[in-house]
This record gives structure tokens, sequence and C-alpha cells, in this order.
């Protein structure tokens, strides 16, 4: 137990240090261009006003890192810190994300707006990736070697090896009139109950959340079917054979629960990828999530929007993976360090 | 059973070599794997589409030319065989100069890849220590911030150009093979060799190149392999998102503009399938690739225990002449005698074989023996005569590449060779149970002790008759385990215990038989003892029959009634004890009983079978153990001895007993 802690610590203390390491690149990355590095913040389209409440709230007229002038002009230890960097972690910690480019309206309610049309999205595809995966990957360990296995695999790999925004245009072209182009919502709905509500944007979620399982299917098949291979070659199989299971039995009781311990590693490890995709999908199905709201940003040139969903985006991996270091200590009764 | 190779498998960690492992048989076993061979040529095609550009291509699409409405979005045609572009252009065209581009992106950040990936993974893991640390908390935080979004705010903020995104997909990307670099050094630089060279005070960098070095890049060439592929999809995934060089036309970017062109409205499906065909068909050869260079460096497990069971070969196909490695069959059963009404288990004529790559070998051939309900029986003999082969075929558990051959096993009175699979899953357990050599795995790690033993007895359907939480705890209790402690993993449990606890599993369904199969080896004689105790009071107490596998046999004279003597697959004396131990009359067991020591005469010199058992690729002619026999004649190597029975209940395979002449 006391090393299982010490585990968790090391982790949530990594987890703390990566946060920090992306905070400061986020930070750096958009002032370093070379001429005016207020260009980022400040878009010469917006009202003299604007322009200089950001400056202020931001500190545009600081140095970068540390206030050693004013320091040393006042003697006052807090003006050490009276500088860009101080500005910006304290508004990442009041929420404050800066002002978009383009709409002129506070980036954290753009994003407000994003955020759940996302998680739909990346839940959706995420629960049916796993299920798919976790199902064909223990057939295919189990008729190793049969048409099945070698069929599923080579499904598997070839789909993987798709790029992601290819998958989508393929499923768009081939569900041409049968589902909607895209968007969350057909328009009208807000007239309708809340079951055809729920229906409508189920049926405009279907294709992009397939596409993302699709996606990660592969990863997901090949890695449970490596390990169910193993598992089904150790002893404790024969055991449970010798003791009159069937093989459906030995694969659920036995096999499943020693395969999924690699896939909520694998799950965490690719959910940047997942959120990579994600950006892609939406963008192909005009899905009005962040991952779209990233690509719209880019053609802009909306640095702040930019910038605040990468951070998003980064957070929420880094955190994956730290609560999936968590479930590994509870699932994995074996883990001691 | 031994399985031999062919070709020695690459990077094998065998920790005693005096030199590295050969790379003999490299091509060849590569030429084997098909899926390696088509990778192979995938890429070569595109290579040769993207040298060849200018020879293949019908159109130059970096040329300005004249277009008319007609020619935007313009269907295939046969001027342009896969239609026009947005642009006007042709299609084909586009696809194959972006070839060209595709792969210089891919080698080029393949290139970086390798480099800084090789060089650190090699620094990480040959000097340790801090310099390791550093490194793989970089790896780290690299790894965890996600890929695409971080590389679209790079370039966004860096600009559009060709080496920037070279740069940039090649410096993000070489995590995954610094680690896999520095995990294959870690178990290098412990190999014999290698010890041996820095011993003679060979410069650091000189071992890290000369000797580390050749031994990874098999590795390193595979992950480059997949690398090249994940930097062009990068690559194009960066140029559909809008931020690729405008100035070249890569697969990414015409998918770009098709999109935003409204391709996929229009249907303009031409424009749209080619690009990502070729960037699939990239990632495909590649991917082939690259498994098949896995396979070679690590090859993967080739059976396990789930398998469709096949039929047992009745004796006729014997005779197939396919199986020329076998040797003279035995023809002669033990005559067809009444079954006593309290026989429990029958085998006659039990045959196993292996059926291997490398040829047939016949394990056990014509075991022949009754049990009786509540006498146990001890199998001795040496290692590989043949005893757990022939256990495992009673419960049809042998691997896949057994086969039972011929012979019957009767359970009261059922053949369980000839019932379907679902009825002997029903007889496992329930009437016979296992306990399996070297119970170091034989309980699932991550499941709790308490609940596997429970899982015996619900497959059975126990759960109706009894309480079966509170069974487990008395069933730990019997075997001198303290109930709480079924809530722990086999892990938190000592050799012993863990032997134990087998033993509370095996009789959890109360069955009549339990087979033993060297169940104290690589436990102290302490607990040694104490199994042997416990066993004996189960005997007692349950009424069980227990047949003990084992070479020590004092153990059987403590436990068993009958005792079954094989030899190199065959039966060569079956006793009662008392007779095997007083007056044993085949050779064999008479020089077995020789070797162990005598508690009455501790000082006799304790006698020694010289030669080793027989490799049964190449089983003697005649007697199988006449090469070792110290009873012997010309004539035990001419003819082979039958079963038979010498007095009631003793059965002897010898021709020199038969005929009455020692």
């Amino acid at each position: 137990m006391h090393q299982r802690l010490d585990y968790l610590i090391r982790r949530l203390a990594f987890s703390v240090v990566t946060l920090v390491a992306v905070l400061t690149f986020n930070f750096f990355l958009f002032r370093i261009i070379p001429g005016d590095p207020v260009q980022m913040m400040v878009s010469p389209m917006m009202t003299k006003e604007t322009r200089d409440k950001i400056r202020q709230v931001y500190g545009l007229d600081k140095p970068l890192w540390l206030n050693v002038e004013e320091f040393q002009e006042d003697g006052e230890f807090e003006k050490l810190f009276d500088s860009q960097f101080a500005y910006y972690i304290r508004n990442l910690l009041k929420g404050e994300l800066g002002m978009s480019f383009r709409q002129r309206i506070p980036v954290s309610e753009i994003l407000s707006n994003r955020v759940g049309p996302s998680l739909l999205l990346i839940l959706s595809g995420e629960v049916l990736g796993i299920l798919f995966g976790t199902f064909l990957g223990l057939i295919a360990a189990w008729k190793k070697k049969s048409m099945i296995d070698a069929s599923t695999m080579f499904v598997s790999l070839t789909v993987w090896a798709l790029p992601p925004f290819w998958l989508g245009i393929i499923m768009l072209i081939l569900s041409r009139g049968h589902l909607p182009m895209g968007g969350l919502v057909t328009p009208g709905t807000i007239y309708a109950s809340n079951w055809e509500k729920i229906l409508d944007i189920g049926r405009h979620v279907i294709l992009p959340a397939t596409t993302l399982a699709l996606m990660l299917v592969g990863a997901y098949v090949l890695i449970v079917r490596n390990t169910t291979l193993e598992v089904l070659a150790e002893d404790y199989t024969l055991t449970a054979k010798a003791k009159g299971l069937t093989p459906l039995q030995v694969l659920r009781y036995h096999a499943l629960r020693n395969a999924s311990l690699p896939l909520v590693t694998i799950i965490a490890m690719d959910l940047g990828y997942a959120l990579g995709g994600s950006i892609q999908i939406e963008t192909i199905f005009s899905y009005p999530g962040l991952g779209r709201l990233m690509f719209e940003s880019i053609g802009q040139r909306d640095y702040p929007v930019l910038q605040a969903v990468f951070l998003i985006l980064a957070v929420v991996v880094i955190s994956a993976n730290f609560f999936a270091d968590l479930s590994y200590t509870i699932l994995d009764p074996r883990i001691k360090s | 059973m031994a399985i031999i190779h062919k070709d020695p498998p690459l990077q094998r960690d065998e920790p005693d070599e005096a030199t590295g492992p050969r790379k003999l048989g490299f091509v060849r076993t590569f030429s084997k794997n098909r899926m390696g061979v088509v990778g192979l040529v995938m890429l070569l095609v595109i290579i040769f589409v993207a040298i060849f550009t200018k020879q293949i291509s019908p159109y130059d699409p970096y040329e300005i030319i004249d277009v008319t409405r007609d020619d935007v979005l313009a269907p295939p045609s046969p001027e342009h065989l896969l239609g026009q572009d947005g642009a006007g252009k042709d299609v084909l065209s586009s696809v194959i100069h972006g070839a060209r581009i595709s792969l210089t992106v891919g080698i080029c950040a393949a290139l970086i890849i390798v480099i800084v990936g090789g060089v650190l993974g090699m620094l990480a893991g040959y000097f340790g220590g801090p310099v390791d640390t550093i490194i793989m908390r970089v790896v780290d935080v690299i790894l965890v911030i996600p890929q695409l979004p971080l590389m679209l705010v790079i370039i966004a903020v860096a600009g559009r150009g060709i080496v920037n995104i070279i740069l940039v997909i090649g410096l993000l990307s070489w995590s995954y093979m610094a680690r896999i670099v520095r995990a294959q050094v870690l178990t290098i630089k412990e190999r014999t060799f290698i010890l041996r060279v820095r011993s003679l005070g060979v410069g650091h960098l000189k071992i890290m190149v000369k000797h580390i070095l050749p031994q990874v890049a098999p590795m390193i060439f595979a992950e480059a392999t997949l690398d090249i592929s994940f930097a062009i999809i990068s690559e194009s995934t960066l140029s559909f998102l809008g931020l690729g060089d405008p100035t070249l036309i890569s697969w990414g970017m015409m998918l770009n503009q098709a999109f935003l062109r409204g391709a996929i409205t229009l249907g303009a499906w031409w424009y749209l399938i080619p690009p990502g065909l070729a960037l699939a068909w990239v990632t495909l050869g590649s991917t082939f690739l690259a498994n098949a260079f896995q396979e070679i460096v690590n090859p993967r497990l080739k059976t396990h225990h789930l398998f469709d069971e096949r039929k047992i070969v009745r004796p006729l196909e014997l005779l197939d002449k396919r199986m020329s490695r076998m040797v003279q069959p035995s023809t002669t059963k033990v005559e067809q005698v009444d079954i006593p009404p309290k026989t429990l288990l029958c085998v006659r004529d039990l045959t196993v074989e292996y059926q291997t790559e490398a040829g047939n070998f016949r394990a056990v051939e014509n075991l022949t023996f009754n049990l009786e309900k509540g006498k146990s029986m001890g199998l001795v003999g040496e290692s590989g005569c043949g005893k757990t082969t022939a256990m495992l075929a009673v419960l049809r558990l042998l691997p896949e590449v057994g086969r039972i051959i011929d012979g019957s096993v009767r359970f009261r009175d059922t053949d369980i060779l000839r019932v379907s699979v679902g009825d002997i899953q029903n007889y496992r357990w329930n009437n016979m149970s296992m306990i399996f050599q070297g119970a170091m795995n034989a309980l699932n790690p991550t499941r709790t002790v308490g609940s596997q033993i429970k899982e015996a007895m619900q497959i059975h359907d126990w759960g109706s008759k009894l309480n079966i939480q509170e069974e487990v705890g008395r069933l730990l209790d019997l075997v001198g385990i303290s109930p709480d402690r079924a809530s722990q993993y086999p892990h938190e449990y000592s050799g012993g215990m863990r032997q134990r606890a087998m033993i509370a599993m095996a009789i959890a369904c109360r069955p009549d038989i339990v087979i033993a199969d060297e169940p104290t080896t690589a436990l102290d004689v302490m607990i040694q003892a104490q199994i042997l105790d416990l066993l004996q009071d189960l005997q007692r107490e349950l009424n069980l029959s227990i047949i003990m596998v084992t070479h020590d046999l004092g153990m059987v004279a403590e436990l068993c009634d009958d005792v079954v003597v094989m030899y190199g697959g065959w039966l060569v004396e079956h006793a009662s004890v008392d007779v095997i131990f007083n007056n044993p009359r085949h050779p064999y067991t008479q020089r077995l009983l020789g070797a162990f020591p005598d508690i009455e005469n501790p000082g006799d010199e304790l006698a020694s079978i010289p030669g080793a058992p027989p490799s049964l690729a190449n089983l003697p002619k005649g007697c199988r153990y006449h090469p070792r026999c110290h009873k012997a004649v010309d004539r035990c190597a001419i003819e082979t001895p039958n079963l038979y029975e010498i007095s009631p209940g003793h059965v002897l395979r010898c021709l020199r007993v038969e005929s009455d002449e020692i």
C-alpha cells in the first residue's frame, strides 16, 4: 500500500511537471516570433479601447519573465513578478483566456460552447472502439491462424493505415443521402420534442463517432490480441481448462481481465492521437466541437483561440494519463513500484 | 518435448553466449514471411514512382495551363485517366508527383528520428543513472503532449514550409524510437560478450558503435520503416488542415483543395479517392514490412491452450506411409479381463504422439492399468519417460502438438477419450482433477485465490448444493491455510502455500481421482513432508484416489497401493507397492530402487544407471531399455517385449523375465 502511494505521488509529480512545461511552452511559443510579439494577442482590427484593455490585462508592456528593473527601483519583492509570465499564469487561473480576434468575444465563451459536442464525440467514439477492439481482439487470439484471425487482422491494420481525415471522407461519400452530411443538429429541431432532439443528435454523431472508433480499433485489436495470446499460453489457462471451463468462459473470466490492463494504458496513451483525429473528423463533418474550432482558428489566424484549444487538449491528455496510472494500480494487484 | 527451430531466431536473449547471435538466415527467414515481402514490394513501387516521376507522369502539374470551366472537377476521361481537379489540372499527374514530396518528407523526418532517437536512446540505455533519467523524463513529457495539436500550433506560428514541416515532425516524433532503442540496449548491455569487451578496457564510444549498434540495428530499421509512413501521414494531415507548403503538391494538399472546393458534395470521387489510396498504400506497405521485421526479431508464440481438439486417431491410420519416423508398432494388448466392479479408471493401450515440424514422436505407447476406488497409484520413471504426457492425455489436456493415437480411458463405464468436448468438460475437475507440476503460474495472478477456487465450484454448479463462500473457507482450512487469506492474490502466498491452495482447489468438487504431478518439486524438504501428510489425510478422510506422478520412490512408498513404472514411453512394470519394493522383477525397477537410499542400510553405495533415457527421435530397436540394461542379451536388441501378467496383479514387459531366464 505504501509503495502504491509512492508510485502515485511520483506520477502526480510527473503530471504537474508536464503541465508546467506545457504552460510555459504555450506562453513562450506565441511570444518568440520576430517582430511585435503583441501581434499574437492584439489584432489591428480591434478598437483602441479593446487593445488598451488587453495590454492592461496581459501586461503586454511589461518584461517577459521577471521584472528585474522595477524590483531594483522599488525594492519590493512582489515587483519582481510583475511580468508577462506572471500575468499569464494569473489570468489562466482566473479562466481568462484572451479575446478572440475574429469574434471579439472572450475565448472562454467560445470554448464553453464547443466542449460539449467534442466530449460527446470522443466518448462515443472511444466506447465503440473499445467494445469492438476488445471483442475482435479476444476472438482473433482464440482463433489464432484461422480465417477469422487473418481477416480481422487484415481489416484492422488496413483501416488503421488510412489517414483519419480520409476515412471520414470515405464515410461521408458512402453515407450520402442516408445520414446527415454534417453539423450537430438539424435546423428546426428546437421545436421538436426532447426525444426527437436526442435522436437527431444521435444521427449526427453516429458517423463521426464511427470514424473515430475505426481510427482507434486497429490499435485496440492489436493490443488485446497480443495480450490475450500470451494469456492463453500461460499455465493458469491450462488450469482453467482442466477445471472444465469452456473456451468462452476462459476468455471471459481470465483473458478479458488480464488483457484489459494494457488496454487501459493504451487508451490513455492514444488519447492524444484520438484528439488529433477528432480535429480532422470534426473538420470533415463540420461538427461544432473544439477540433473544428482549432481548424477554423488556423485558417483565420485567430491565435488566442488556437492557444487556448491547445492548452485544453494538453491538460485533458495529461490528466487522462494520470488517471490511467491511478486505475492501473487499482486493477493490477501486482503493482508494487 | 523440445521443438527444434530450423533457423535460429535473432536477438533472443541468451545470457551465456560467448559471442553475439549470428545473422545467418536473415534473408531466408524474411523471404518466408509473405507479409514482409508484400510490404517491401509495395514500398518499392512508391520509390519507383518517386524516382521516375517525370517519365511516368502524363502532365506536369506545376505548369500553368489554360483551363476552361469544363475542366474544373471534370470526371475521368481518356486524356485524364483520373479526371481533373478543382483547378483543372490532371489528377493522376498530381498523385504521381505527390509521391516525391511524401517520400522526401518521410525519409528526411525518419532520418532525424533515427539519429536523435537512436543516439539519445543509446546514451540513456548505456550510461543509465542521471543521463537516463533526464532523457527519459523528456521523452515522457513529449509523449504525453498531444502530437497533432502541438504540431499545428508550432507550424501556425513558425510558418508553412517544407523544411519547417520536416523539422517539426522529426523533432517531435523521436521519443518512441528512443524508448525502443534504450530497452534493447539495456538487454544487450548485460550480455557476456559485452561484459568481456568492457573488461578489456575498450572505450565507451567504441563499444556503443562497434558492438552494441549492430545488435540494435534491425530493431531500429523496423521502427524507422514505421516512422517513414508515420511522417508521411503527419505531413498529409498538416497539409489537409491547411498548414502544408503551398508551393508543393502533396497528397494532403490535394485533399485539402478537394475538401475546400466541395468535391464531396459534388461527388468528385476521382479527386478524393486516389490521394488517400496512395497514402494508405504507403502506410500498409511499411506496416507489413515492419511487422515482418518484428516477427523475425521477436518471434511470437506459435500456439496456446485454447485450440480445437482433433479427433483420436484410429489404429488403421497407423499404416499411413507419411508417418515414416514411427518405430515398429506394438501389437500386443493385455488380455481383455473382466473389469472388476470397483474399478474407477481403466486405461487400455493408451498411445500418445507429438506431431511437430521436426517429426512425430511417440511419447507414450500401450499404457495399460486399472485404478480402484479409494486406492492410490504411483506413476514413476525418469524425466521424459512420458508420465506427465500420459496423465495430460487422460484428461485430454495435451498441447496442440500432442495427439492421442490409440487406446481407451474408461472412467467407470464411459470411455472419456471418445465423449464430446462438452462432456469431458463435465468430467474435468468434477470426477478427476489435476495438480500440475511447478505451480508457480498455475493460478491467475490477477485474481484472488478464493475467487479461483470458487470458480471451480461454480462451473460445476455446486452453488445449488452448498454455500460456495463458506466451502472455500472450509477447503482452505482443510489444507492448513487461514480462510481469510481467500481474498489474497497468489503472489501473496509462499510456494508451499500456493501448492496447498492448488490442492484445496483440486478437491473442491469432491472428485474421485486427483492426479498429482510432481507436487513437491521445487519445494523444500520440510514443506514436502507437510504436503505429503496433507495428501495422506485427504486420502483417508475423503476416500480419495491419488495418482502420484513422481520420481521420488519414498513418497510412493508412503502414499500408494500400486506402482506403475514407465520407461521411454512404455509401461515396464506394474504391481502392488509391496511387490515393487520387495520383489521387483524388471531390471529397470531393480536399478531404480538401488538408486534410492535405504534407511535401513544408510551406508550402502547408491547405484546409478549408466547412460541416459532414450531420445524419442531415435528409439532403440527391440526393447527400449536394452542399451542400459544390466541383464540384456543379444535378442533384447531384436525382439520387442510384450506386456504380460507374471502373476495376478503383476504386469511386466521383459523378454527374459517372460521366458523365466531371470
